[in-house]
């Protein structure tokens, strides 16, 4: 393994203010030098892929501003609260760590590579925590979450919660019925659960298609993530402890997850919070599915004459690294024209969806969704393949405006076993 | 006794004045905006970081909010940096007084694609990587191709008069920029070609050649608002080529060869000293291992039509053979030369002299010297920067590389690159000086050896400014001063780089 990296002390000169305070010393104990790893670099060459900046073109709401600002308040230059909004300006979406050359070539052997998802995320909930109060809609989405025990996602304008005696609504109509509890549990985003329905049916029929049994949570709640994403570390906490909890209580040995935002949170958040012999195994769907393929347990039997390219969710592609088995699918459906674009070339695309940004900067998130609807028109197809819910909702929006269909993977997986007739 | 021009603060009143001009969404006071946009790569003295942030940062969209901005900091007496890109590697986009930030960013559209005529009409503010995807559906390239290609723009290029990788092929930024719209000082928009004022004609003899004047002046004589940029046909053959020598003489030797001979098609030739490849060496995920008997290195790349460079090709390997050189094969050249804008300097290979790893920033020296001299620059460099490493303790040698300088010709001059790692988290003001000594002292090595400062990253700090008298001669520095004064009267634009607070000395203003 690589060399330890050394930090020297802080040399905090006086520089606009009396010194530096607890709590921008704290912040700066955990990131200085990851920071002085960006800022002694400067490349920059995040920048042009990350889709915030990439709209508003303004170098504050870059990944080098966000570790220039660490090294500002180190040196006694800026204090938390003079920096902390720029923050908002994000989708956690981690192409900036991808394309930086301290992780492309040195990073993992010094191991110290450039964590600025972590970064955000730890200055949002520093933020939260001093009582800034930058976000309001963030405060409400996180209350209504609370209330609610999933995410407000039937009401962005005004942020009521939703009732969390439907979560399992989306079953109803089901052909057959899903048991709760059991060794395999099917975890529905709360995006899905409660505005994108077809999508887990369309899960729940594959598997039972398929021969997997499998039942639901007891009261499944938020998986936590958002709330972590938005400043609220805490109330994620909370909420993953009642799930945690439900999962024991139902015997469950393996989680199926049909959204990267849930399924990031269970496998890079949960960890945090408990140890690994109280956390069941987590299984992604599409992953799953590429598996069952293989094993010759599913089939497509109906063609799907179309001409489709694919969305790589960021947090699969971009930040665990998670592409191909989508594109296997795709290639495997009968009839199907798949015009890929390479996922290094996608570490530039986003929805604008991710980390709260929708729900703080609706406008610039719709900016991202119509710039990835632009990208996708180029290509002449007929419709745009996403595999995450959360990105579905705006780029249908988007995909209106600009007459580009926007179809869910797996709902496609499902048509294609002919499941639907 | 002569006294200098001391800027004035932005006070509310411009505040109000700019937000008036161009929207309060385009002006921005706080600490954030003004942070991002304090330093750019180069050294920092991160000691005095409150120093050099501006007092306020505007946002553009146009030529006219350009000039407007312009005419306000005229009529309050306020300084105007203007940023582009930020990855310069010289300090020009950094305030030396503070003042208004003036970021492009925003000015990044294209305006005009003619494929017929063979140019492209854009904003300064788009990335050149954007340019190019773009254009590859049209089956024609703009070859300006930096280290930063990736993120630097169009406008930053012109501001510092860039050097292409591939330069030796297809020219540098200013061989590659047929017109410009530029906005003066004072507020006037003005459209600049070759030698006259057509915008798609790129050799004229009409008027001044005033485009050139504009390229390379670090935002200190006007800001570029669009720009009418060469177009060549994408190349259908790309060849990198890496040779290894037992000896830096042999390398050196080699480098001559293959830059005089003659091949239309070779776009670089780059000679690494002992000391790069030992840096290369230090390990990290792309290293590539070299045989230990390999002490230099010399990379070459042919670029055209498949035919050109497959003949090339041939006669290029018997070259490097008969001089001494040993093909590294094709993992090492095509893998070295395709992380080519990334691997060559990484915080993380710093080393303390005890062998401590710590992150440290990039000083690229860039001056443009003779082939010739080379050998002996070679020596002096290395010599001055190991002396202040065993004084200082902070300071790291990278090693150097001597690229090809000359546009359309590899022979000639070279840029000639010393890379220096600095540990800026340890700097203080006395550790600050000694780098900026060590600076001096190696500028003043380049003019002993008729070389020029900078090739392209331009003369802005301290340890190279100071020298740009010497190095132009009284004369030719008195006509710099003249035509700084003519065009920028109250001294608003990026003042004092390149030495200019001396244009504005009273007694020299006369009256």
């Amino acid at each position: 393994m690589g060399d330890e990296v050394r930090a020297a002390k802080p040399d905090v000169a006086a520089n606009g203010h009396n010194g530096v305070r607890e709590i921008e010393q704290e912040f700066v104990r955990d990131h200085l030098l990851q920071a002085y790893g960006c800022f002694s670099s400067g490349h920059k060459f995040c920048r042009e892929v990350c889709p915030v900046y990439q709209v508003t073109r303004n170098e504050q709401h870059t990944p080098t501003a966000f570790h220039a600002n660490v090294v500002a308040m180190e040196k006694g230059a800026a204090r938390l609260e003079d920096v902390a909004e720029n923050y908002s300006y994000c989708t956690l979406c981690g192409g900036c760590e991808l394309r930086c050359p301290n992780t492309l070539f040195v990073g993992d052997f010094y191991r110290n590579r450039t964590r600025t998802v972590k970064l955000v995320q730890d200055m949002r909930a520093a933020a939260t925590k001093a009582g800034l109060g930058l976000w309001p809609r963030w405060q409400r989405w996180v209350e209504a979450t609370l209330q609610g025990k999933n995410e407000p996602v039937l009401d962005y304008e005004n942020i009521q919660p939703v009732d969390p005696n439907r979560v399992a609504d989306w079953a109803k109509d089901l052909p057959f019925s899903i048991p709760q509890g059991g060794e395999n549990i099917l975890f529905v985003d709360c995006e899905a659960a409660y505005h994108r329905t077809s999508l887990p049916k369309a899960v729940a029929k594959i598997l039972h298609a398929a021969g997997v049994p499998f039942g639901l949570m007891y009261e499944q709640w938020c998986c936590g993530g958002p709330s972590l994403e938005m400043g609220y570390p805490d109330h994620a906490r909370y909420l993953a402890e009642h799930n945690v909890a439900d999962w024991k209580k139902a015997g469950a040995k393996r989680v199926f997850v049909l959204d990267p935002h849930d399924y990031i949170s269970f496998v890079e958040m949960y960890p945090q919070f408990f140890p690994p012999e109280e956390l069941p195994e987590f299984v992604f769907m599409i992953d799953f599915v590429a598996q069952l393929l293989d094993e010759g347990k599913i089939r497509f039997v109906k063609p799907i004459e179309k001409t489709v390219t694919y969305h790589d969710p960021c947090r699969m592609n971009k930040r665990l690294g998670k592409w191909e088995a989508p594109r296997k699918i795709l290639r495997a459906i009968p009839g199907l024209t798949f015009i890929d674009v390479d996922h290094v070339t996608q570490w530039a695309y986003c929805s604008g969806a991710g980390g709260g940004f929708a729900v703080e900067h609706p406008d610039l998130a719709k900016k991202i969704a119509d710039l990835r609807i632009a990208r996708a028109k180029e290509l002449n197809v007929e419709a745009l393949v996403s595999a995450c819910p959360w990105s579905e909702r705006p780029l249908t929006s988007s995909g209106r405006e600009q007459q580009l269909e926007v179809l869910d993977l797996l709902e496609l997986v499902a048509e294609a076993m002919g499941l639907n007739d | 006794m002569a006294t200098l021009t001391v800027p004035n603060p932005v006070t509310d009143q411009v505040i109000t004045a700019l937000e008036q001009a161009i929207g309060k969404e385009k002006v921005r006071t706080d600490l954030g905006a003004r942070i991002a946009r304090t330093r750019v790569p180069a050294p920092f003295p991160v000691h005095r970081f409150a120093e050099y942030m501006p007092d306020v940062v505007v946002l553009p969209e146009s030529a006219e909010e350009v000039s407007a901005v312009l005419r306000i900091a005229n009529q309050f007496r306020v300084p105007v940096v203007p940023r582009a890109g930020g990855t310069g590697l010289a300090d020009g986009a950094v305030p030396l007084h503070k003042g208004i930030l003036l970021d492009i960013k925003k000015m990044n559209k294209i305006i005009e694609l003619d494929l017929v005529n063979r140019t492209v009409t854009v904003q300064p503010g788009l990335n050149m990587l954007k340019l190019n995807e773009y254009l590859a559906p049209y089956g024609v390239f703009y070859p300006d191709d930096p280290a930063s290609y990736p993120v630097s723009i169009i406008g930053g290029r012109i501001g510092t008069s860039g050097w292409s990788l591939i330069g030796s092929r297809y020219g540098h930024t200013r061989d590659l920029v047929i017109s410009l719209q530029v906005v003066l000082p004072t507020g006037e928009i003005v459209r600049l070609s070759d030698g006259g004022g057509a915008p798609k004609v790129r050799k004229a003899s009409t008027g001044y050649n005033l485009k050139q004047l504009f390229i390379g002046t670090q935002g200190t004589l006007g800001v570029v608002t669009e720009a009418t940029l060469e177009l060549f046909p994408k190349p259908e053959a790309e060849l990198a080529a890496f040779f290894g020598y037992e000896s830096f003489a042999d390398a050196y030797r080699s480098t001559g060869a293959l830059s005089t001979s003659g091949l239309g098609t070779l776009a670089a030739v780059i000679l690494f000293d002992e000391r790069k490849v030992d840096y290369l060496r230090r390990d990290d995920e792309a290293y590539i291992p070299l045989p230990e008997r390999i002490k230099a290195v010399v990379a070459t790349a042919l670029y055209g039509v498949e035919d050109e460079v497959r003949a090339a090709a041939n006669r290029l390997f018997r070259l490097a053979k008969e001089t001494g050189g040993e093909y590294l094969g094709d993992e090492l050249s095509a893998g070295d030369w395709a992380s080519r804008h990334d691997r060559y300097a990484t915080p993380l290979h710093g080393r303390l002299p005890d062998g401590t790893v710590v992150p440290m920033s990039w000083h690229c020296e860039d001056a443009a010297i003779i082939y010739s001299e080379l050998p002996a620059i070679k020596q002096k460099w290395h010599e001055i920067t190991d002396r202040y490493i065993q004084k200082y303790g902070i300071f790291d040698n990278w090693g150097m590389f001597f690229y090809s300088n000359n546009p359309y010709k590899g022979w000639g001059d070279y840029l000639v690159e010393i890379d220096i790692g600095i540990w800026e988290q340890a700097l203080n003001e006395e550790t600050w000086q000694a780098w900026v000594n060590l600076k001096r002292e190696i500028t003043r090595a380049t003019l002993e050896h008729q070389g020029s400062i900078s090739a392209c990253h331009g003369a802005c700090r301290e340890g190279d400014a100071e020298f740009i008298p010497v190095e132009l001669g009284e004369g030719g520095f008195e006509l710099m001063k003249k035509i700084k004064r003519l065009l920028d009267p109250n001294n608003i634009l990026n003042p004092s780089k390149n030495y200019l607070h001396l244009a504005y000395v009273d007694e020299e203003v006369g009256a």
